[in-house]
């Protein structure tokens, strides 16, 4: 799983995100009434376009299954912006079990110039951690956005102990992918 | 549901302090057997989570969905407020959660589910082992 694929948190749960990359800085805070839903607010600095918004955040899980050994999400995210109907949607998805991950995200975003922004990211657990141990993550992350219209692919790093997950991305054109979040 | 009971039945009063002769351990597995029945949890674990437990009920609860330890964060945060829950332990390899009540606590599967799916995954089934 990564940073992204847990929009919603357990019921009654709280999440505190910090998220920063090439496109964008962005510190987002939402609460989970129960695990179908989360809504938030986040303050987002597009480094693109040069625009500050605050969004309301509204996150539903359009779909879930549950096996032994895997979970399959399906998630619709939404953005209110305080200004200029900057607001965003779109989808997420992923397919995880102990030892693989693929996600997906989809997002069509308003702004000074309209822009879609998709990824899709694999990951490998290279050990199998159990319940409170140190995880460890290698994942590959490839992404691309209407407005530059370029594919960049880098490998990423996760790790999560607790209540505590850090990702961090290195591409020398892009530079640092940094995720970190903590839920409570 | 039969196998269930049957379980049940023949856990009443499993593992006191003579653990050996009602929990024979396997040497080549790392499954745990109640009276020749396979419990399928880890044998370590289970003896640590049981580690100073007495007069206590365990509902071994197998859970669908619980991949990850950030994902199963929220099964040990909800269950703790109950104040009949003793202790809890998730064995993620095996999709199990481990929950130690106190012997008053009338056990009921359906509050274990609604508890299990408040964190987004599925409790299919469970077994009681008195203590």
């Amino acid at each position: 799983m990564n940073v992204e694929s847990r929009p919603i948190s357990y019921s009654g749960g709280h999440t505190l995100m910090h998220f920063s990359d090439n496109m964008k800085e962005s510190v987002y805070y939402h609460y989970s009434p129960t695990y179908r839903y989360s809504f938030g607010i986040e303050s987002l600095d597009d480094k693109i376009l040069n625009t500050s918004n605050s969004y309301l955040r509204f996150t539903y899980l359009l779909n879930r299954k549950n096996t032994k050994n895997a979970q399959r999400n399906l998630y619709f995210q939404s953005g209110l912006a305080n200004k200029d109907n900057n607001n965003f949607y779109g989808i997420h998805g992923d397919w995880e079990t102990r030892r693989y991950f693929v996600g997906f995200n989809y997002k069509e975003v308003k702004n000074i110039i309209d822009y879609t922004d998709k990824h899709i990211q694999f990951g490998v657990a290279p050990y199998l951690g159990e319940y409170d141990d140190f995880h460890t993550w290698l994942m590959l992350k490839t992404k691309k956005n209407s407005i530059n219209n370029k594919q960049i692919t880098y490998p990423m790093l996760k790790f999560f102990k607790g209540n505590v997950l850090l990702e961090l991305g290195y591409d020398k054109k892009t530079d640092w992918d940094i995720h970190l979040m903590y839920r409570f | 549901m039969i196998r269930l009971l049957f379980l049940t039945i023949l856990s009443v009063n499993f593992i006191n302090s003579d653990e050996d002769q009602h929990m024979h351990q396997h040497s080549h597995s790392h499954d745990v057997y109640v009276q020749g029945e396979k419990l399928e949890v880890d044998q370590k674990r289970f003896k640590k989570f049981l580690d100073g437990l007495n007069n206590s009920q365990v509902a071994v609860v197998n859970v669908n969905g619980m991949v990850c330890d950030f994902c199963a964060r929220g099964i040990e945060k909800t269950f703790v407020k109950d104040k009949a829950v003793k202790r809890i332990d998730v064995d993620l390899e095996r999709g199990k959660v481990l929950i130690a009540y106190t012997k008053e606590k009338e056990i009921d599967f359906d509050e274990i589910k609604n508890k299990i799916l408040a964190n987004g995954q599925n409790a299919i089934d469970f077994i009681i082992l008195d203590i």
